[in-house]
């Protein structure tokens, strides 16, 4: 081994040249990031892109030594970037120690001061000059953020890392702008954390008090000592008398009793005695019996609890970026709607990435959309489809004549009319994953289109055994995308977040786009290259199922627990009675596979954003009866969630925006002879 | 004579680039990592590619002597070596033998051992493809560099 690599195996710490620990001079630079992972080579890389963005940047190779830096640094990094795959630790695992021992507020508070300059300038640039008075940024803290990387991009993979507390997913290679946008995450959480707070006030201090008990004991778990913190506080509270009072008082609270440790099996064994008694009705002394552990109190429990539910809540706005992720618009439309979800306002000016046109169209779009009946919605759609499509294809038909075609054809079922139809729903999923249309309508031509490919699909999935096929299944998507390249000039101002797209075989966002393209692809090349197009098609699909399966059920569940307050908020009854009668079936696989399932009418347009991520997927592999059945509901959730959250306006630019992400030319290379190399 | 020596070199590097990205040995990351390489690491693509190339030399070695033994059954572990080497080799760029990566992972998921090794040999040699053509790649930019750095005596006045 190299002596470069000898070096790396332990940590490097290396700076962003200009920053400067007081005077920064935009937010991200400076930013901590800690990058884990066991691959050299990408772990260099990772650095050399953190070092371009100004982060200030620790790279270690090794798991273990990165959760011995965590520890004993602790506060000193804003985002921990972690690969899923490694020899010493599996990635899952690293994020449940920094979730379970770091995640604390009550630690994350003792942060450097470094992190809260960060976080001024932070906010300053969020809400524009908005100066956070600085007990308030005492009291909210920061926790530590988390981002898993893998080549592994199968869906439960994933997921996995959402229930794990991941904040973001990153699928290799991480390219340049994604990293540029982890930025969000922390930003997101300062806010979130903040308006929790004015929230929850009496709440969130009650729970400090209880959590203080809790910080008492010194263990193998927590490497800080609460004298050491004490001692910290104290040399902050210097700074501010105000603060020093504050502190004091936490101090106070830091009682005697011995500190429970939530032992990665502990919190699973708490984790099930929830499931088992629901999150509903879960009380701390039902749990108690449930876990049946000698030592652990009711108030322990109950301070747990209470943190748990606090998690699953930071979990829910995770689980919906991830949607957005899978969507294929890494960290971005996901990140977009969470945030928007929650703080519309700020995170659109902060985003500014927002083009007034765009804005504008939204608006008019928005404005109209209460008067909805299913055709008018197709219309709109389309029109929306126009506007925003506009920047992106500067081919030269008109784009509204491009999309103008499906509603005209949606009504008629005429299989004959697929190629429009198809095109127009997969635009719809594609792109935003949400516009409603009316999938009542045009979901029997496309169910049966959808019942052609999958016999296909399921024919690749049986033969699988063969490499060719495999290949082919890699290749298929590349295909295509070159194809869709050729259609659309590279004109773009967001340079593509979504390459990595094409190297994913069965990634799952890859399925979207794909999805899309190999529709222009139907439209743009005769009827020869058709052939062609289904099997790419069924090559992308194997993604997808696994996809619909194991997700959109979880998305469902979000719909169920806030279906009624969307029926009761819509306008259009028709499309929520469409939602609600397709939800019971998935009700059983929800409660199989989501333990953390999120009832609370907070999660209510949480959930509908979900299904906004979610809608492209299903509507990916139409075939199957209930797959066009949920992918219906989502439609309309979505379509009562618009109707419905009109306040949230200015959302939705956000999801305008990415459809911009580029596909920068250069990929336009085929790589056919690759694939001929298996035959 | 030199300085156009220079552009000459310029333009026979771009064709060789183009060459690849055409036959899909390299994609899109690869420039990415040309763009990451500026003043302050002025070799920073080659360090990399020479990073990668050590490291996946290892994990060649070690697939090759997974798959040869008699009684071959650690499949985990192969994908696990996989999974390392897709994640570098998606990391810089090469295309080609990141999808062949991910149909040996496929295979090795299936327990599918001839499969294996045909894919194995694929790799081999399509690694070597990309070695050959990026140490042509580095030479040119070498010489390139060497002669852009030539410079003709200014004659003052």
């Amino acid at each position: 081994m190299p002596a470069s690599l000898q070096k790396m195996a332990h940590s490097s710490t290396s700076s962003g040249g200009n920053y400067n620990g007081s005077a920064v001079s935009e937010f991200p630079a400076g930013l901590r990031v800690l990058v884990v992972d066991d691959d050299v080579t990408t772990l260099k890389i990772i650095e050399r892109m953190s070092l371009r963005c100004h982060y200030r940047v620790t790279t270690c190779s090794e798991a273990t030594v990165a959760l011995k830096i965590l520890r004993e640094r602790k506060g000193c990094f804003d985002v921990v970037l972690s690969d899923v795959h490694m020899p010493d630790m599996d990635g899952y695992k690293l994020l449940e120690h920094v979730g379970l021992e770091m995640d604390l507020p009550v630690i994350s508070k003792h942060l450097s001061l470094d992190c809260r300059i960060t976080l001024v300038v932070d906010v300053s640039m969020l809400v524009s000059c908005f100066w956070y008075p600085f007990s308030v940024m005492l009291k909210i803290g920061f926790d530590l953020q988390t981002a898993v990387m893998s080549v592994d991009d199968r869906t439960s993979t994933v997921m996995k890392g959402i229930r794990h507390g991941a904040c973001d997913y990153f699928i290799k290679p991480v390219r340049l702008e994604e990293l540029r946008n982890i930025w969000q995450h922390v930003a997101r959480k300062f806010l979130n954390e903040h308006k929790e707070h004015d929230d929850f006030g009496s709440i969130d201090d009650n729970d400090r008090n209880a959590r203080g008990n809790d910080d008492n004991d010194n263990n193998s778990y927590v490497v800080g000592t609460t004298k050491g913190i004490v001692k910290e506080q104290k040399k902050r509270s210097n700074l501010k008398d105000e603060v020093d009072v504050e502190l004091e008082n936490d101090d106070l609270s830091t009682s005697k009793k011995a500190r429970v440790v939530w032992s990665v099996e502990l919190h699973q064994q708490f984790v099930s005695a929830v499931n088992q008694l629901g999150l509903d009705k879960a009380v701390p002394k039902r749990i108690l019996e449930l876990m049946n552990v000698t030592g652990l109190t009711r108030e322990n429990v109950a301070s747990h609890l209470q943190k748990f539910r606090l998690y699953l809540k930071r979990l829910s706005g995770v689980a919906q970026q991830q949607n957005g992720m899978l969507n294929r618009v890494p960290g971005t439309i996901e990140s977009k709607l969470a945030a928007t979800g929650r703080y519309d306002i700020e995170t659109l000016v902060a985003s500014g990435h927002v083009s007034p046109e765009t804005l504008a169209a939204l608006q008019a779009e928005l404005l109209g959309h209460p008067v909805t009946n299913i055709m008018p919605t197709v219309d709109q759609t389309a029109l929306v489809h126009a506007s925003v499509h506009r920047p992106k294809h500067s081919r030269a038909d008109d784009p509204t004549e491009a999309y103008g075609p499906p509603h005209v054809n949606f009504p008629s079922n005429s299989v004959n009319n697929f190629p429009q139809s198809i095109f127009k729903v997969d635009d719809s999923s594609s792109r935003y994953g949400a516009w409603p249309p009316s999938n009542t309508l045009g979901s029997v031509s496309r169910g049966r289109l959808g019942i052609l490919n999958n016999n296909t699909v399921i024919d690749l999935l049986q033969h699988q055994q063969k490499h060719r096929h495999q290949q082919k299944q890699q290749h298929f998507p590349i295909h295509d995308q070159n194809r869709s390249i050729n259609v659309q000039p590279s004109c773009m101002v967001v340079p593509a977040q979504s390459s990595d797209t094409f190297q994913a075989v069965n990634s799952v966002a890859s399925v979207n786009k794909d999805c899309s393209f190999d529709r222009n692809a139907i439209i743009d090349y005769s009827q020869s290259s058709e052939k062609s197009n289904n099997s790419s098609s069924t090559s992308q699909y194997p993604g997808g199922n696994t996809k619909a399966t194991s997700i959109s059920p979880l998305m469902s569940s979000f719909s169920v627990g806030s279906s009624n307050s969307n029926i009761q908020q819509s306008q259009n009854s028709t499309s929520t009675s469409g939602a609600t009668r397709s939800l019971p079936s998935h009700l059983p696989m929800v409660f199989r596979q989501v333990p953390y399932d999120i009832k609370s009418t907070d999660s209510l347009d949480q959930s509908c954003l979900r299904n906004l991520g979610f809608v492209g997927k299903a509507n990916c592999v139409p075939s199957f009866e209930n797959k066009i059945e949920s992918s219906a509901s989502d439609f309309s959730h979505r379509k009562v969630f618009m109707a419905s959250n009109c306040n949230t306006v200015k959302e939705e630019p956000d999801l305008i925006r990415y459809p911009n992400v580029g596909h920068p030319a250069l990929q336009n290379y085929p790589s056919h002879d690759h694939s001929s190399g298996f035959t | 004579m030199l300085g156009l020596g220079a552009d000459l070199l310029w333009a026979d590097m771009n064709r060789l680039l183009a060459f690849l990205f055409h036959q899909g040995v390299l994609d899109e990351q690869f420039l990415q990592l040309q763009q990451l390489q500026d003043h302050t690491s002025p070799n920073f693509v080659s360090e990399v590619v020479n990073i990668y190339f050590h490291e996946s030399e290892k994990l060649l070695t070690n697939l090759r002597s997974l798959l040869m033994e008699r009684e071959f059954s650690d499949y985990k572990k192969m994908e696990i070596h996989l999974n390392q080497f897709i994640g570098s080799s998606s990391s810089i760029g090469a295309k080609r033998v990141t999808s062949i990566c991910i149909a040996f992972r496929a295979a090795s998921e299936q327990d599918n051992r001839a499969g294996c090794l045909r894919a194995l040999e694929m790799l081999e040699h399509e690694y070597c493809y990309l070695k050959n053509k990026l140490h042509e790649l580095f030479q040119i930019e070498q010489q390139r560099a060497l002669a852009a750095g030539v410079r003709y005596p200014v004659q003052h006045q």
